[in-house]
């Protein structure tokens, strides 16, 4: 196990080569730079911007200006945005990966709760009322933008009845301790929701006809005449085969966590690292572009390394060597 | 072992949900409290205006917090030598100063310097400074913080660090020596004693004020700081270290949401009424929504509220709105010539090489196009009537716009299509298009960026208004604005028409910089002599000391410009500001909503 867990590892890093690679050559395709993209202002010389591309070293050629990015990357230096003078890509990141991770923790978690539960009831009552109700709501669930549904809530909950805040992470600077943590989640609920949305409808639909898959086999069947309770049979046989898919399926999102978000959070003004990815494509900030690129790969990776882990542990019959 | 591990997770799921539950509960009881108020304010609103009236007579209160929108979060450099967008000037002017600003007529006043005078040929400018002016750290300011600034300014470094502000140092006397390094004394800005300082030109200066018109920044706390490492100093970007005059000092952020003015309390010109001014980012789709219900008390620069909610933030009825011009207009350009691909390359610019644009080089074609689109549409349509007709790349707010000496190409596509006639330009072949004179297909190509809603809705409308004289169109798919730049720049292409917009300074009227024939923004690529000529007398000493005589100048190339056309344009937008009548003491400049905001005062201070 652990031999194999290096093994995925180490395959990692030709991975991530090739992925900063391909995302170096892609962003450099693109036409312009960090400069032509600035808001054009008569009262500031075009040579200006020469000179300044001249210094970060856009004018080199292109594998000169990878390899420099590279082999700073190699000793842990990410370097410095281009957008965003004078401020290292680190800082920037780990000013917003924050917001984002605890968005995406949060709507995650709203989805499964939601959803599991959601999902099983409506596999054991199939064709119930609440089954076809989840089914509807699942579908638009799906089918309503994640904008819109956004907005919605904002006008609705934020503006009308003024139960949430819309925008941003927290009310004012100077709440602190239990207040801010508090002003913090109460910020996280609209978007949190909006996020989740998309996502509990999936988690919905595959948990109900996975369960109702592995209630239709002959080890359940089984189980049933060996005259073991429902509720066991529940628990000890059927959820444990339906959840396999879910942990692929987490696995996959994992990466979304952190790259998932661009939408919500530009709707609801929430500073995350989707906004900031954003941002560096279209300011064409490359060291920042390629920073959370290989962040992403990372997270990726890592997450479905997880999920196999994970699927050994539910199934038995899955060994790794 | 399994139903062990899964009970765990079940139960921290369990605590989730419990915390979400315990969210929506306590959000219950804030929201009781709010609808109720908000009733409440409903039912007294008729004596609340009562009261207003009352309170109005009774003059500013001291106190309050205000809260202001902005549509993006600032890149956080709030270091007025280094900054470069709109979003940064917002909170930077309340907290910094300079030594001149411009009134409604945009005439310069005393600011920082109380008084001025120049020499007889212009090439010296001495001001003298407001005394016990002190920093939001309780520093005295002096001259010697302005030779500061502008040499900063001036510094080999300047650039390489990120530095975009050289154009008001380049006429300053000896910036090339003390910019290449020559030499560690720069001649053009000197603090003759603590209150006074001179600047000193190269050249006799049409509009000196102008040049010492810059933001000032503290020599005490840069003093220490290299050039080079000031746009990563926390002294550049960090909430409580940024210190400045104004009548606000910035205190705290949350970095992209909330950044929070307080008041300085021994601000020069008397502390400022209110206690703090927040600004909050918002999505532009909740703006009107915040506004209604009061979150938000105002709304400026860069945006504004959109043309289209006008009508809907005017109805909110608490709402005051202001609608001046803006500085700058949107054209339709018209590619004269090309460059060659080699000046392209070697990013030369020479106007003996370029290849003229055949297809628009007739002056009367542009003529016809012109009176082919229908301006008072467009801005009827999208932009809700919220703009004007401008005929001269001017700022219609200065003296030196002359609307009477530009042609009006008002809307006629009738004459349009004489023009076309006349000059051959008919169809021949039948396919409902106008061929060139020699029976040619005549295919203009029209390119667009987006990022400007409006102006991108009006692509498609021009197209349209263009074929429905005859003239084909390929209108190709829009670019970013990245992208979009970088063709235009690299001009050796295929490129007819052109959409663009441009934002203009308040301090001076001057063309120069857009459509000199040498200028890189010339994107037309025009190359008119006389315009030249015509422009470079506007700016010549000592004729140019004269504000007539530049009007004159101004006037007959204004006549040129529309003669000639290397670009219709087509509307100046309105800025609309918007902010909550609880607000008093706003007097709006044509430039900016933010004038003397020590005064602003609210009045349901507590």
């Amino acid at each position: 196990m652990y031999k194999y867990i290096i093994r995925r590892i180490l395959v990692f890093i030709p991975m991530l080569i090739m992925l900063s690679i391909i995302v170096f050559a892609l962003a450099k395709a693109a036409p312009g730079d960090p400069f032509t993209g600035k808001i054009l202002d008569p009262e500031v010389d075009p040579a200006v911007f020469e000179q300044q591309r001249e210094a970060l070293g856009l004018n080199d050629p292109l594998p000169v200006q990878y390899v420099n990015w590279a082999s700073k990357i190699a000793t842990g230096n990410f370097g410095e945005s281009m957008y965003y003078k004078g401020r290292s890509v680190q800082s920037l990141i780990k000013e917003r990966i924050v917001n984002t991770l605890y968005l995406g923790l949060f709507a995650l978690a709203i989805t499964l709760i939601v959803a599991i539960p959601i999902g099983i009831y409506s596999a054991r009552n199939p064709y119930s009322i609440l089954d076809y109700s989840a089914t509807t709501f699942g579908f638009l669930g799906l089918a309503i933008p994640n904008f819109f549904f956004g907005l919605i809530a904002i006008y609705f909950l934020a503006i009308k009845l003024g139960w949430f805040p819309a925008q941003g992470t927290i009310t004012s600077t100077d709440v602190s301790g239990w207040t801010e943590v508090w002003d913090r989640v109460h910020h996280m609920v609209l978007p949190g929701i909006t996020l989740g949305l998309a996502g509990t409808a999936t988690y919905m639909r595959y948990m109900r006809s996975e369960v109702l898959d592995v209630l239709g086999s002959d080890y359940i069947r089984t189980a049933k005449a060996k005259g073991m309770s429902e509720r066991n049979v529940l628990y000890k046989h059927t959820l444990r085969n339906a959840i396999i898919p879910i942990i692929t399926l987490m696995g996959f999102e994992f990466g979304a966590l952190l790259s998932g978000a661009i939408i919500t959070e530009q709707v609801f003004s929430y500073p995350g690292l989707g906004t900031l990815f954003i941002n560096s494509i279209t300011n064409r900030d490359y060291p920042v572009i390629m920073a959370i690129t290989l962040l992403l790969g990372v997270t990726i990776l890592i997450g479905n390394l997880l999920a196999d882990i994970f699927y050994s542990i539910v199934d038995p019959r899955i060994r790794y060597d | 072992m399994f139903k062990q591990k899964y009970s765990l997770v079940l139960l921290a799921l369990l605590l989730l949900f419990g915390i979400v539950l315990a969210a929506c509960s306590s959000d219950n009881e804030d929201a009781e409290e709010d609808p109720g108020t908000q009733e409440e304010e409903e039912e007294t609103e008729g004596t609340e205006e009562e009261e207003d009236e009352e309170e109005k007579t009774e003059g500013p209160q001291v106190g309050g917090t205000i809260t202001g929108a902005m549509y993006s979060a600032p890149a956080g450099m709030f270091n007025p030598i280094f900054y470069e967008e709109a979003y940064e000037a917002n909170i930077l002017s309340f907290t910094h100063e300079s030594l001149v600003g411009q009134n409604e007529s945009l005439e310069f006043i005393p600011g920082l310097a109380k008084e001025w005078e120049t020499n007889d040929d212009q090439t010296e400018l001495t001001l003298y400074l407001e005394e016990g002016v002190k920093w939001h750290d309780g520093e005295e300011f002096t001259a010697h913080d302005v030779v500061f600034t502008y040499k900063s300014i001036a510094d080999p470094d300047y650039v390489a660090a990120g530095g975009i502000r050289t154009s008001y140092v380049t006429p300053l006397l000896g910036y090339e020596e003390f910019n290449s390094g020559e030499t560690d004394e720069f001649q053009g800005v000197v603090a003759e004693d603590d209150y006074t300082v001179t600047f000193k030109f190269a050249e006799p200066n049409i509009n000196p004020l102008y040049y010492a018109s810059f933001t000032i920044i503290p020599e005490h706390v840069f003093a220490d700081i290299p050039v080079a490492d000031m746009p990563e100093a926390p002294e550049s970007r960090d909430a409580g270290a940024v210190i400045g005059t104004g009548p606000f000092k910035f205190t705290e952020m949350v970095e992209r949401e909330q950044y929070v003015l307080e008041r300085h309390d021994d601000y020069w010109q008397g502390a400022a009424y209110l206690d703090k001014i927040v600004w909050k980012v918002v999505a532009q789709s909740v703006m009107t929504g915040l506004l209604e219900s009061g979150e938000l008390d105002f709304i400026a620069d860069p945006n504004g509220i959109p043309p289209a909610d006008y009508e809907t933030v005017e109805g909110f009825g608490n709402i005051e709105i202001i609608e001046q011009p803006d500085f700058g207009y949107q054209l339709l350009g018209f590619k004269h010539n090309h460059r060659t691909a080699e000046d392209v390359e070697a990013g030369a610019i020479e106007p003996d090489n370029w290849v003229p644009n055949e297809k628009l080089a007739n002056p009367e074609v542009r003529q016809a196009i012109a009176y082919a689109i229908n301006r008072e549409g467009l801005i009827d349509g999208l932009l809700y009537g919220r703009g004007a007709i401008i005929n001269s790349p001017i700022a219609m707010q200065f003296w030196a716009y002359d609307e009477s000496a530009t042609t009006n190409y008002t809307y006629d596509p009738d004459q349009a299509a004489s023009i076309l006639d006349d000059l051959g330009y008919v169809d021949v072949d039948g396919d409902g298009f106008r061929e060139d004179p020699n029976g040619e297909e005549w295919v203009l190509n029209m390119d667009y960026p987006t990022g400007n809603e409006i102006r991108e809705r009006s692509a498609p409308l021009i197209e349209q208004m263009l074929e429905e004289v005859g003239i084909e169109i390929n209108l190709r798919q829009p670019k970013e604005m990245s992208a979009y730049v970088e063709d235009l720049t690299n001009d050796n292409s295929d490129w007819d028409l052109y959409l663009l917009g441009w934002n203009l300074g308040s301090a001076d009227p001057d063309p120069l910089g857009l459509w000199g024939i040498k200028d890189a923004y010339n994107f037309s690529r025009w190359n008119n002599p006389e315009s030249d000529e015509l422009l470079n007398n506007a700016l010549k000493a000592p004729e140019a000391f004269e504000q007539e005589y530049r009007q004159e100048v101004y006037a007959e190339w204004q006549a040129l410009f529309s003669e000639d056309l290397p670009a219709l344009l087509l509307y100046a937008q309105n800025s609309l500001w918007a902010y909550n009548n609880r607000l008093h003491g706003i007097e709006p400049l044509p430039y900016s909503m933010y004038d003397n905001p020590h005064l602003w005062w609210v009045d349901d201070a507590e």
